[in-house]
């Protein structure tokens, strides 16, 4: 943001979007809680929560109009975003939604959109070519990964079942070889769609961590608000509230930059381009900082299985890493930095 | 939510140019220089020059001395004199003090205030921290008492930047010790030329200056005391929630928080890194064909844009970190010659690397240190219990709270 530029500074959400953030907030409150994140594990995949949740449309917002779809913007879809990482819901809805709008870009992949929509084929994202194995974050359960292989957009779909890697954050990890799996060819040159995805996919991650790491707030709050020491309520100690401030500021500023950043890809997406880049390394960062500071102002239970702390802390970094190393964002945001004259 | 670039109309198109003209003709090289010898962030000749065209409150209407202009003009006047590098300081105190001059000061001064603000004439500068006191403003100890239609001013306050520029400071006084701490205030519009007030300057290792202010039996009229007696702290609250940035704004044409200034610093610094970057060293290489300069630079960017898109008093927080950590990164990109300052053969823009690393410690502190900020989000925004102090119940004899 140029903070000289004469452009609107609105971040208020109007009544579509708060109905937005209403029905899924209270779709994943009842659907969702903690116990339903538990029963998933290790695969990370519910696959009845994920019929209830095409019932919302969580598959045809995303899609354009012409191919039959909602047509919902990426700002919507943060909001959606946001409200299943609250929940750490196990369903891979930000890699679909996102690879879902890259076959429709691309045209010529309609069966594949069609099956997309109506949820009976799961679709994932690979962030690393697929010119050799790659590790694919949702491709244990995705039927048909979408991605890179040279300059050539192509759609790999599993013959068979892809192995689970068992992992920290309980993600439906798995190796996709496309040399050994149904290939099929999208475009010939597909890397600026896919440069509009991986944008796309950086602002709905972003908005999932801010919303995994507000959600693991919630209890840490209140276990600060009911313990004692010496005493005193530990929520009023400066050492455990500060740090929980700080984890506030960053959920703060972190969604008012994903929102933003959504925004652009809307209405501008020529102007700024940096800001996806940011929001991801910003929200991922956050996310670190803040599920480490939720478990440990919750002393020796936070870190024990039992304590909800911990599905927020074992997901933080599996959710920012599917897409890569987010320093990399970091220093794509230095270099378009470097490539925009400064402005004074 | 709206973040597009504002068209402009002829009449807006027109205000613009207006501005930019303003600033290449009063904001000049001499005017930087002053600043840089000073220290003051404050020119009274740009000042009064703003004035003149009803700028320093550019939507009072043009018979109390404003601009007559809608929202989108005053956004428009604040960006490009804040772009050509205003000295600011005396504009943003003097706006805020007047919130509460409007509201609560007797029909004695009101008016005349009001016009010498709206002219230039009048600057007001803030009369709030105390030498032991801290961020603990409530804790006044500067005392006031009555004696007739008059008050007898004693004690001392830290930190009233702009002091020896000022008409008035706006004081926050103790006016009665039995009360409970944040009930016995009294807030007082006191004029700096008044017998008995002695201005002492102090510098900060930015540069800037700001002055202790001691008061010695200062005695002013009742037609100073702005708001009911006991009830400072109420007074105090309008001009204090805009220092800290609460309150929401619907227009869209206001900054989301009040250390958007300090992320201009950050802003500018980062703008002279990336030039430097740009710019073939001695050997003939770029520093930004180095992958390692380009990650640092934007590790930088990322926290900027963050503190840019922070709202309210988290905002403040973030931007004085980002400003903090950002600069003392630089200028270990830049290494030795980042260190030399302005007027240093060889500098780098002026030294604004070095002098941003120097003001981001001040920047923690203004408008109340960061814990201060860091305690408010606790309480109001976490619902986080308050701490109970020994000084939360210093002025207290009964109960209560």
């Amino acid at each position: 943001m140029d903070p000289f530029e004469l452009r609107r500074l609105d971040f208020s959400l109007d009544e579509d979007h708060e109905a937005i953030q209403d029905a899924f907030r209270a779709f994943f409150a009842k659907e969702c809680p903690t116990s339903v994140v538990r029963a998933a594990e290790p695969l990370g995949y519910d696959a009845k929560l994920w019929s209830r949740l095409l019932a919302l449309g969580v598959t045809s917002m995303p899609l354009p109009a012409e191919s039959g779809g909602d047509g919902a913007g990426m700002v919507e879809l943060s909001l959606v975003a946001e409200e299943f990482g609250r929940a750490l819901a196990p369903v891979p809805l930000v890699e679909h939604m996102v690879a879902s709008r890259l076959l429709a870009a691309a045209g010529g992949a309609d069966d594949i959109v069609a099956d997309a929509m109506d949820g009976s084929r799961l679709l994932g994202l690979a962030f690393a070519s697929l010119s050799s194995p790659t590790l694919v974050s949702s491709a244990a359960v995705a039927d048909t990964i979408v991605g890179l292989d040279g300059d050539e957009l192509v759609a790999v779909t599993a013959v068979g079942d892809r192995a689970l890697l068992p992992n920290q954050a309980c993600l439906p990890y798995a190796i996709v070889d496309a040399s050994a799996e149904k290939r099929s060819l999208l475009a010939a040159d597909g890397r600026a769609l896919f440069a509009r995805a991986v944008r796309e996919w950086k602002v709905l991650a972003a908005a999932s961590l801010i919303g995994l790491t507000e959600g693991a707030l919630g209890p840490a709050l209140e276990f600060v608000k009911s313990r004692r020491t010496m005493g005193v309520v530990i929520g009023t100690l400066q050492g455990v509230s500060f740090p929980l401030a700080d984890v506030a500021i960053g959920v703060a500023g972190g969604r008012n930059l994903v929102r933003r950043a959504a925004w652009f890809l809307d209405h501008d997406q020529d102007a700024e381009p940096a800001l996806q880049f940011a929001a991801l390394a910003y929200a991922a960062q956050v996310a670190t900082h803040g599920v480490t500071v939720a478990q440990h102002v919750q002393g020796g239970l936070g870190f024990t299985v039992e304590a909800d702390a911990s599905l927020y802390f074992l997901r933080a970094k599996g959710w920012a890493l599917a897409g890569g190393d987010p320093r990399q964002d970091a220093a794509r945001v230095g270099e378009l930095r470097l490539t925009t004259a400064p402005t004074r | 939510m709206d973040f597009s670039i504002i068209e402009l109309d002829d009449e807006h198109c027109a205000l613009q140019k207006e501005v930019r003209a303003f600033v290449d003709e009063h904001i000049t090289d001499e005017v930087r220089a002053n600043e840089h010898d000073t220290g003051d962030n404050f020119d009274e000749g740009v000042h009064l020059a703003m004035g003149q065209r009803g700028w320093i409150f550019p939507e009072w209407p043009a018979d109390r001395g404003g601009a007559g202009l809608d929202p989108l003009g005053a956004r428009i006047v604040e960006l490009e004199l804040m772009k050509g590098g205003l000295p600011w300081t005396l504009w943003e105190t003097t706006r805020w003090v007047i919130l509460a001059v409007e509201k609560y000061a007797s029909d004695a001064i009101r008016d005349d205030v009001l016009a010498g603000a709206a002219a230039g004439s009048v600057r007001c500068c803030l009369g709030y921290t105390e030498p032991d006191g801290g961020s603990d403003i409530a804790g006044a100890k500067t005392r006031a008492v009555r004696d007739g239609d008059e008050w007898i001013i004693n004690g001392a306050k830290m930190f009233t930047t702009g002091a020896h520029m000022c008409k008035y400071t706006f004081l926050i006084t103790r006016t009665d010790s039995s009360l409970p701490k944040h009930k016995g205030l009294t807030m007082f519009l006191v004029p700096l030329d008044a017998p008995g007030i002695e201005i002492k300057g102090l510098r900060a290792f930015s540069g800037e200056r700001t002055n202790a202010v001691f008061y010695d039996d200062v005695r002013i009229s009742d037609d100073y005391r702005i708001g009911d007696v006991n009830a400072g702290w109420a007074v105090l609250h309008g001009p204090l929630d805009v220092e800290h940035g609460v309150g929401a704004d619907v227009t869209g044409l206001k900054d989301i928080s009040a250390g958007i200034n300090i992320a201009r610093q950050m802003h500018w610094t980062l703008d002279v890194v990336t030039a430097w970057a740009n710019t073939p060293g001695p050997d003939g290489t770029l520093p930004a064909d180095d992958p390692v300069v380009r990650y640092r630079i934007g590790a930088v960017a990322v926290q900027l844009e963050a503190a840019l898109h922070t709202p309210g008093p988290a905002g403040k927080v973030k931007c004085s970190e980002a400003l903090n950590d950002g600069a003392a990164e630089l200028l270990d990109l830049l290494g030795p010659v980042g260190l030399l300052s302005y007027g240093a053969a060889g500098a780098i823009a002026d030294g604004q690397v070095d002098f941003a690393h120097r003001y981001a410690q001040g920047a923690a502190t203004y408008g109340g240190t960061n814990e201060v900020f860091r305690s408010l989000i606790a309480e109001h925004e976490l619902g986080l219990p308050r701490a109970e102090f020994p000084g939360s119940r210093k002025f207290l004899t009964g109960s209560g709270s």
